[in-house]
């Protein structure tokens, strides 16, 4: 079997999801002989960029338009799409303030030199193009990462887990910082994956993997309200990591 | 006779940028570091926000030294409410930054800057023919990464230091036991300056540099400091740091530059060996004299070397710290309570790439009225445009393909953190 092509490419973000790429020290060297890298600029200069590819991981926000061209451009080359990253699933970080113009707020930043440049209110990547796979987490967790490689070297998506980062945090019996510690956690409504890793530490989770389907938003609401937290902290937490399309559909509630 | 020289995408740095060089009759015209990484607007984000949202969210400006960036933003914060953290929340912190410039600068040095010493276009291409170096650069990056999982609870994006202290502290075992996966890495990182000391390190874009890098009172090597020392003598108090980070808008770049007094400076491995080097210690002592750089140097290329000094420094530098931790003997410490109170503290830590300023106001009810953030590679890019200039009159013969590696090799010396370099600053939110 040849190996599948494969692109890794970074629209606006941190890096943070490829750095977890290259934060794999001990499988790093078996991951890129197991695939053949066409493209990731980050870590490697030669690079095919016309080329077809097989899969393509895709990290970061859309927040100008040469960041969706590049987007549509690997849509168009790829078999298979996948978002790494909380900023690529759902907006992340940059999409917090979507509700301020983002032309206003780079005429206050950089004057009349803003002119030359275009920006967009941020956006996931599913708001341009057809997503086949969401590794979500701020940033991904390196055993989902590689368990999605292992899976797709298989010919299959991996499978990804359904529940909240409640339940993980149940499980390995730690405190429960919302209900006995009265902290504004969201891991009743966060999508597991990260073993409850913040809950570990004595602190909240704050969401930054996205919400978990079906999530249970206005009983979290409900729950936070009873705990004497205010609409502002409520809302400034829930929108800190997916505030661009809603998905906890916060003013409904 | 080249007319320009665009480069669109720099490989091998984090985020986007290119370079653009215009030729006219023979000269350089101009020089631009072209930054089109988009724009993140980070500061405004955080306006209205309560006090202990800010750290989560501003060391998300960068992964590589986002531990770097908690600490800065954990110190700003704390300055403003007037808290003063213990000894043991001083030194795991200390240990934090440590883990991080040992994972950047082994990444840096082995994945994205030898590879150009030896003409290879990647650490996976040099793997093919070097597998011991390159296992043994991942390996230290390796262990950086151990050191933040360790004390800061993820190696990306920390989630264990909070405002007063830390969630959790490290057990005694966990410290003996990253002891003694320093001392492995210390070996190691004695062997990378073998492998540096005999890297040629050309001489094309040599011109004098202006060094910045915070300065202290300890005795030692430290990338804590109060104060902001230059190589023209002069000092400054961190609170004035925008004495120096003169910001201003260019019209290439996403990324605002700095000048100090109308001149570029640069800040870094290299800044901070020239003007605290006096201060090494041990095996970092010996690695300074070893790899050349005792005396005051103008060849940016350098910066490499300074980082292999400084990755023995920071390996021997957390040995030091886990060694006072367990002399002392760790406490089950919480974070500190405090009163919030309105008020403006400034947070300064050396990054890898040079010193990073938060700078916070807070309202009395503990919510962020301003912030503003200076990245090192913000301070770095006037002057890497001022070596890119050099380097294209010392090259200007040279083959248009050769001469644009050579360049994008100036820039790489930096090691840019263009993520960085690009999250806007000083937006008055009303």
């Amino acid at each position: 079997m040849s190996k599948p092509k494969v692109g890794i490419y970074g629209l606006t973000g941190c890096a943070g999801d490829q750095l977890v790429i290259l934060n794999c020290e001990d499988e790093l060297l078996n991951i890129v002989g197991a695939l053949d890298i066409k493209s990731f600029s980050m870590a490697v200069s030669e690079s095919d960029d016309d080329c077809l590819l097989d899969i393509v991981f895709v990290e970061g926000t859309v927040v100008q338009p040469r960041d969706e061209e590049m987007l549509q451009n690997l849509r168009e080359r790829a078999k298979l799409l996948i978002a790494i990253g909380t900023c690529a699933v759902w907006g992340g970080l940059p999409a917090m303030k979507n509700e301020f113009s983002q032309e206003e707020i780079k005429k206050k930043v950089y004057g009349p030199a803003g002119d030359i440049f275009k920006t967009t209110a941020p956006q996931p990547l599913s708001s341009f193009v057809k997503v086949d796979l969401s590794i979500s987490g701020c940033p991904i967790e390196k055993e989902q990462l590689l368990q999605a490689v292992a899976s797709l070297l298989h010919g299959d998506l991996p499978r990804l887990p359904g529940y909240a980062v409640c339940t993980e945090c149940k499980m390995s019996e730690y405190t429960c910082l919302l209900v006995e510690k009265g902290q504004l956690c969201l891991g009743p409504i966060t999508v597991a994956g990260c073993k409850a890793r913040c809950p570990g530490y004595g602190q909240p989770c704050i969401g930054c993997r996205g919400p978990v389907e079906e999530a249970n938003v206005s009983s979290e609401i409900e729950v936070l309200k009873e705990k004497g937290f205010t609409w502002v902290d409520i809302q400034n937490r829930l929108r800190t990591f997916v505030a661009s399309i809603d998905p906890l559909q916060i003013e409904s509630v | 006779m080249h007319n320009s020289i665009v480069i669109d995408h720099i490989c091998r740095v984090e985020g986007h940028g290119g370079i653009t060089v215009g030729i006219k009759d023979g000269r350089v015209s101009e020089v631009n570091m072209d930054i089109f990484e988009g724009p993140r607007f980070f500061e405004p984000l955080v306006v209205g926000r309560a006090y202990d949202e800010v750290s989560p969210i501003l060391m998300r400006i960068c992964a590589i030294c986002s531990g770097t960036h908690t600490v800065a933003s954990l110190r700003a914060v704390e300055s403003a409410f007037g808290v003063t953290v213990s000894r043991q929340t001083h030194l795991l912190r200390d240990l934090l930054v440590q883990g991080g410039n040992i994972q950047s600068h082994a990444l840096h040095l082995f994945c994205l800057s030898i590879p150009d010493f030896l003409n290879y276009p990647s650490a996976i291409a040099l793997a093919s023919d070097h597998a011991q170096e390159v296992k043994m650069g991942l390996e230290l990056k390796k262990l950086g990464n151990t050191i933040q999982e360790a004390i800061g609870g993820r190696a990306i994006h920390p989630v264990n230091a909070t405002v007063g202290g830390f969630g959790r502290v490290p057990t005694r075992d966990m410290l003996f036991d990253l002891k003694e996966q320093l001392k492995r890495g210390l070996e190691q990182s004695l062997t990378t300056v073998d492998l540096v000391s005999g890297l040629q390190i050309p001489d094309f874009c040599v011109s004098p540099n202006i060094y910045a890098a915070l300065s202290s009172n300890e005795h030692g090597y430290s990338l804590f400091g109060d104060k902001i020392a230059l190589s023209t003598g002069d000092t400054k108090d961190i609170e004035a740091y925008k004495e120096i980070c003169n910001e201003q808008v260019v019209s290439h770049s996403h990324a605002k530059q700095s000048w100090f007094k109308s001149k570029p400076f640069a800040v870094g491995a290299m800044a901070r060996i020239i003007l605290n080097g006096q201060k090494l210690s041990g095996e970092a002592k010996k690695a300074k004299v070893r790899l050349g750089l005792d005396a005051v140097s103008d060849n940016m290329l350098y910066n490499n070397a300074a980082q292999a000094i400084e990755l023995i420094y920071s390996i021997e530098r957390a040995i030091e710290i886990i060694d006072e931790l367990l002399e002392v003997g760790i406490r089950e410490e919480k974070p500190l309570k405090f009163r919030v109170q309105a008020g403006t503290g400034i947070g300064a830590v050396e990054a890898p790439r040079g010193t990073l300023y938060h700078s916070y106001s807070f309202d009395e009810a503990g919510r962020l009225i301003e912030a503003d953030v200076i990245t090192p590679t913000a301070q770095n890019l006037a002057n890497i445009e001022k070596d890119l200039r050099v380097a294209v009159e010392n090259l200007m013969d040279e083959p248009k393909e050769l001469l644009s590696s050579k360049l994008e090799m100036v820039v790489r010396a930096y090691d840019p953190c263009i993520s960085c370099a690009v999250h806007l600053i000083e937006v008055n939110f009303e």
